[in-house]
């Protein structure tokens, strides 16, 4: 196993970019969709659409419909690229409603009392509303990020050699095969596990804005 | 409407693949709630070294993503000579995943009942028995319905990964109408709609029982 560990660590490496890239675009992105969810009018439908479209695909076809289907249409991406387009279009859908909760989870008081002392619907949202929402998410936030570090995996069915196509590489060139999945199992046991620590200790350091 | 021919040819193939897909999640869902109870119940009411050694199974299960599982048992199978064919195999590996997952499930359902409920029950002397199969079951397994459907849309989603290691289902018949057709676009959206019929329809009956669970209250 020893002998297998730098290769395996150097397919962990394209795991964690993935991964870290996936969760910090889906930040944003999540938060967007779910501004635009609260709002009203036609890009609340859009974006209840899209949300609803992605939490009841398989990820697998999305990545496919991005990677083959794309290239077919004129405009193909790398693999790297499709995988990180199809983890962020998913778990954007999820971010989205670990979004949307927190933003229900903000008594309608908090928004009365902002606008009675006069704030901008900017001021209002930056100063008073966000930063509670931050504080709440957090918890489910953790468990998406762990799930995303999961996901990544699947980005071996289009050849990208993150960490589980290195593994298969290795498994058919005949290496054993307990050793190899041993590694990989501890790699990615080890990254959930970070990714884990890291929130709860957000989770503490926010703590007072409860 | 050209364009979708290529769909229009192969739609019957893609719905026996769904057939496929749906027998799998079944025979998967039904092991993996009765394990998920049993476990629920060694959470709540086992003695220290079997929930530590429940803790353990969830670190790594919740820990390690199920693909790595999945094709760690397509190629352990042929080396341990256990006789299994490759669906009850890839059955197996799912049920005791999302085993996991429902225990977590069930555990949270029983253990937001309020306390004065089993004060309740033991002071009408009820037996455990009698008190898990009144009081607390029906009202714990009302809270968990909801994430417990969430969970089997997951699961019905989960089950595309068996195609990577080789299993037929929805995304391996769409993966073979690519091959013969060369149209990703259509063929692999007919196969997303297929499954969003599918998960959409679990996901609509999992909001209809949230909102009777809140009748009660």
């Amino acid at each position: 196993m020893v002998r297998l560990m730098p290769a395996l660590l150097q397919g962990a490496v394209i795991t964690v970019e993935l991964a870290i890239l996936t969760f910090v675009i889906c930040l944003f992105w999540g938060l967007l969709v779910a501004l635009a969810q609260s709002s009203r009018g036609t890009l609340a439908w859009v974006a209840g659409g899209y949300v609803q479209a992605v939490r009841n695909t398989p990820l697998l076809i999305q990545l496919y419909i991005i990677y083959f289907g794309f290239s077919m249409v004129g405009f193909g991406l790398s693999g790297f690229m499709s995988g990180l387009l199809a983890l962020c279009i998913q778990n954007g859908g999820y971010v989205a409603e670990i979004y949307r909760g927190g933003l229900q989870s903000v008594s309608a008081r908090q928004y009365e009392a902002g606008r009675a002392l006069g704030m901008r619907r900017w001021t209002l949202y930056t100063t008073v509303i966000l930063p509670q929402v931050v504080a709440r998410v957090i918890p489910p936030m953790t468990n998406q990020a762990i799930s995303i570090i999961k996901d990544t995996s699947q980005v071996a069915a289009i050849a990208v050699m993150e960490m589980m196509k290195v593994a298969e590489v290795w498994v058919e060139s005949s290496a054993n095969t307990y050793d190899v999945f041993a590694g990989v199992a501890i790699i990615y046991l080890v990254l959930t596990s970070a990714a884990g620590l890291v929130g709860k200790a957000v989770e503490h350091r926010l703590a007072f804005a409860q | 409407m050209k364009m979708f021919a290529p769909l229009l040819h192969s739609y019957w193939y893609l719905f026996r693949g769904a057939g496929m897909t749906l027998l799998m999640a079944g025979a998967a869902v039904v092991p993996a709630t009765a394990l998920g109870v049993v476990l629920a119940l060694v959470h709540v009411f086992g003695r220290r070294p079997a929930r530590s050694a429940l803790q353990v199974y969830l670190f790594v299960v919740r820990g390690i993503p199920l693909l790595v599982l999945l094709t760690f048992v397509y190629y352990l199978l042929p080396l341990t000579g256990i006789d299994l064919p490759p669906f009850w195999g890839v059955v197996v590996v799912m049920s005791l995943y999302y085993a996991a997952f429902m225990s977590e499930v069930f555990r949270a359902g029983i253990e937001s009942l309020p306390q004065a409920q089993w004060d309740a029950a033991r002071s009408l002397g009820m037996t455990r028995h009698l008190m898990l199969r009144i009081v607390i079951f029906p009202q714990a397994l009302r809270l968990a319905a909801p994430p417990f459907v969430s969970l089997c849309v997951s699961l019905v989603k989960a089950t595309s990964l068996v195609s990577i290691v080789g299993l037929w289902e929805l995304t391996m018949a769409s993966r073979e109408v690519v091959e013969r057709t060369l149209a990703p676009f259509q063929i692999f959206l007919g196969a997303a709609l297929i499954y969003f019929c599918i998960c959409y329809t679990l996901a609509m009956y999992g909001r209809y029982l949230e909102r009777r669970s809140l009748v009660g209250h």
